[in-house]
C-alpha cells in the first residue's frame, strides 16, 4: 500500500494546529509508514495575529507575538517552506513556487485572508488598520501622538452575502481600547471618537454589530464612555488630501485618523483556482458547513478565513474546526466516510478596554449573549495572549 | 440585574425591610425556593463556622485578582510557556526517537552506532548539547558544594 500524503497549506493558527492534531489523530498510520503529514508555509515565522491590535496601543513587541514555525510543530510534521502558486483540485496537485508539482491524497486549505485597503479608493493612502504588524505600528505612532481632533472608526464587510469581516469583535474591542488609551494619555476630552457600522452587516441592517444582542447593548456602553456611534456608514472612498471619508449612503465626514477595518480577500493562489463562487473577486471557497469539505472535492477540507461560511474569520473558529477536519479526514481514510459535524462553534475572550475582558461563544444557531466585562475576563485574555495561545498552536489545548 | 437591584435599593429609602419586600427578584417563587435550598445546604457550614473559611478563601482569591496586573500575568505566562514548551519538546523527543529505535529489527552494534553518530551532524550536535548540559550540572554541583566565607 502506498503512503497517504496529507498536505496542510498555511502556517497560521489553523494550519499549524491542524498539522499537529493530524499527527495525533493519525499516529498509528504515521508510525506504520502508511501516512505522512506535510505543512506548506511561505513564512518561517508563525505570528499570533490577534496581537497586532495590541501593537496599535504599544502593548506588544514583534518578538513577543511570533515564534519560529518549526518550534510549534511535532517532529512528524514535514515542514516545507515554499509558496503554493496554484491549486489543481481535480488532479490533486499543488504547483509550488520552487517549481515542484506536489501530489496529495488529502488536502487542508488554511491560507487565511489578506487585508486589501487598496480596494477602496484613497483608503490605503489615508486610512489605518491593525490587522497586520506594520500598519498596526503606523497606527500606534498616530494614536500615541494625537492631541486633538477626530478618530473615525469604520468597518468594511465582504460583498459575499452573509460572510463576516476579519475577527468580528475587533472593531468594538479596539474602540474601547482606544477610549482607555486616550484617557491614560490625558487627551480623551480633546479627541472625539466616532464608531460607525455599515448599513449591511451580514444578515442585519442598520445595526452597530453583526449580531443583534451585542448590537443592542453597545449604545449604552458607548454612551457611558462618550463615544459617538452611528449606523449606516458604508465607506465608499476617501479623499486623502482633504482627509474626508465618503459613504455609499451619501455622507462626507472629516477625520484626523481613519481607523477602518479594510476589505479582505483570499490569497492569490486560491483566487486563481477558479473554484470560488464569491462575488467581487473575494475568493472564499465553497465549503460544506458541516463536514468542512470543499464542495465537489471530497478529499479537500477548508478552514479558517478561507471558507465562505457565516462564521467569524478568527482563530476561535479554527480551534473548533480543526478537530472536525481531523476526525473527518481519519474517517475517510479508515471507514470511507466523514464522521464529524461542525456546529459553527466559535469562542473567544473579547478585550473590552485595556484591562477588562468578556468571554464569549456562539455557533450557527445561537448568537453571543453579552455579559458584563470584568477584570478576571481581562486577566484571562492576557494569559491567553501571553502563553496559552502557543499551547493551542501546538495542539496541546 | 445589578441595575435593577440598585434601583430597588434607592426606592426603599435605606430600609432593608422594604428593600426585601419591594424587590421583584427576591419575591419570585423560584428565587425563594432556590434560596431555601441553598440555606439548607449552607446551614451546617454556618453553624460550625466553617463557612468562614470559604469566605476567607474567596477574599484571598479576590485579593489576588485585585493585585494582578499586566506585568504579573506576563511573568507567570512566560513560566507557563517555558514549562509547556519543555513538556512538548520532551514528549516529542521521546515519542519520535522511540519510534525510530523501535522500528529497527536488530538494534545497531556499538560500532555501527558510533559510525552513525560520526556521520550525522545533528546527532553530534545533540551529543554536544548533552555534554554542555552535563558541564552545567557539574558547575552547579561544584558551586553548591563550596563553603562560603562568613561575613
Amino acid at each position: 500500500m502506498s503512503i497517504q500524503d496529507i498536505v496542510v497549506v498555511g502556517g497560521g493558527i489553523g494550519g499549524t494546529m491542524t498539522a499537529n492534531n493530524l499527527v495525533t489523530k493519525l499516529y498509528p498510520e504515521i508510525r506504520a509508514g502508511k501516512a505522512r503529514v506535510s505543512l506548506i508555509s511561505n513564512d518561517p515565522w508563525h505570528y499570533y495575529k490577534p496581537a497586532f491590535m495590541y501593537v496599535a496601543f504599544g502593548m506588544f513587541y514583534k518578538d513577543e507575538l511570533r515564534r519560529p514555525l518549526h518550534s510549534l510543530l511535532k517532529p512528524e510534521v514535514n515542514l516545507l517552506l515554499d509558496s503554493v502558486e496554484g491549486f489543481d483540485f481535480k488532479d490533486s496537485r499543488l504547483r509550488l513556487a520552487s517549481g515542484e508539482n506536489h501530489h496529495y491524497d488529502y488536502l487542508v486549505v488554511s491560507t487565511g485572508c489578506i487585508p486589501s485597503p487598496e480596494r477602496i479608493p484613497g483608503l490605503k493612502e489615508a486610512g489605518d488598520h491593525f490587522y497586520q504588524h506594520d500598519p498596526a505600528m503606523q497606527l500606534y505612532h498616530k494614536l500615541s501622538t494625537i492631541d486633538k481632533g477626530r478618530i473615525f472608526i469604520g468597518v468594511t464587510f465582504p460583498k459575499t452575502p452573509n460572510v463576516p469581516h476579519q475577527c468580528g469583535i475587533a472593531p468594538m474591542e479596539t474602540t474601547l481600547m482606544l477610549d482607555d488609551f486616550l484617557r491614560k494619555r490625558g487627551v480623551r476630552d480633546k479627541v472625539e471618537i466616532v464608531y460607525t457600522y455599515p448599513t449591511v452587516s451580514q444578515l442585519l441592517r442598520n445595526c452597530l454589530f453583526l449580531q443583534r444582542d451585542v448590537g443592542e447593548v453597545l449604545p449604552s456602553v458607548f454612551d457611558s464612555k462618550d463615544i459617538r456611534h452611528q449606523t449606516g456608514f458604508t465607506l465608499e472612498r476617501v479623499d486623502p488630501d482633504a482627509k474626508v471619508a465618503y459613504s455609499e449612503e451619501g455622507e462626507a465626514v472629516e477625520f484626523d485618523i481613519l481607523m477602518q477595518t479594510p476589505p479582505i480577500r483570499a490569497v492569490d493562489a486560491v483566487l486563481d483556482s477558479g473554484i470560488s463562487q464569491a462575488p467581487n473577486n473575494e475568493g472564499w471557497l465553497p465549503t460544506n458547513r458541516e463536514t468542512l469539505q470543499l464542495e465537489g472535492f471530497a478529499n479537500v477540507f477548508v478552514m479558517g478565513d478561507t471558507v465562505d461560511l457565516p462564521i467569524s474569520k478568527a482563530g476561535g473558529s479554527c480551534h473548533n474546526q480543526s478537530p472536525v477536519i481531523c476526525d473527518n479526514l481519519a474517517g475517510l481514510m479508515r471507514v470511507g466516510k466523514t464522521v464529524a459535524v461542525y456546529d459553527g462553534k466559535v469562542q473567544a475572550i473579547a478585550q473590552m478596554g485595556l484591562d477588562a475582558g468578556m468571554p464569549l461563544w456562539y455557533d450557527y444557531d445561537d448568537d453571543v449573549m453579552p455579559t458584563p466585562a470584568t477584570k478576571i475576563g481581562g486577566l484571562m485574555r492576557k494569559a491567553f495572549n501571553r502563553g496559552i495561545y502557543w499551547s493551542v498552536a501546538r495542539g496541546m489545548i | 440585574m445589578t441595575t435593577q437591584l440598585a434601583e430597588t435599593r434607592k426606592q426603599s429609602n435605606g430600609s432593608f425591610e422594604s428593600f426585601l419586600q419591594d424587590n421583584p427578584q427576591l419575591n419570585d417563587a423560584a428565587t425563594q425556593d432556590g434560596m431555601a435550598a441553598l440555606v439548607e445546604k449552607l446551614a451546617p457550614l454556618l453553624q460550625g463556622e466553617r463557612f468562614h473559611n470559604v469566605v476567607d478563601l474567596l477574599s484571598a482569591v479576590s485579593d489576588v485578582v485585585d493585585m494582578a496586573d499586566d506585568a504579573m500575568v506576563q511573568k507567570m505566562m512566560k513560566g507557563y510557556e517555558e514549562l509547556a514548551t519543555g513538556a512538548f519538546n520532551l514528549n516529542n523527543l521521546m515519542r519520535y526517537a522511540g519510534a525510530q529505535a523501535g522500528a529497527e529489527k536488530d538494534p545497531p552494534t556499538v560500532w555501527q552506532s558510533l559510525r552513525r553518530l560520526n556521520a550525522d551532524a545533528d546527532a553530534r550536535r545533540g551529543l554536544a548539547m548533552a555534554l554542555a548540559m552535563l558541564g552545567q550540572l557539574g558547575r552547579q554541583a561544584r558551586r553548591d558544594a563550596a563553603t562560603l566565607p562568613e561575613n
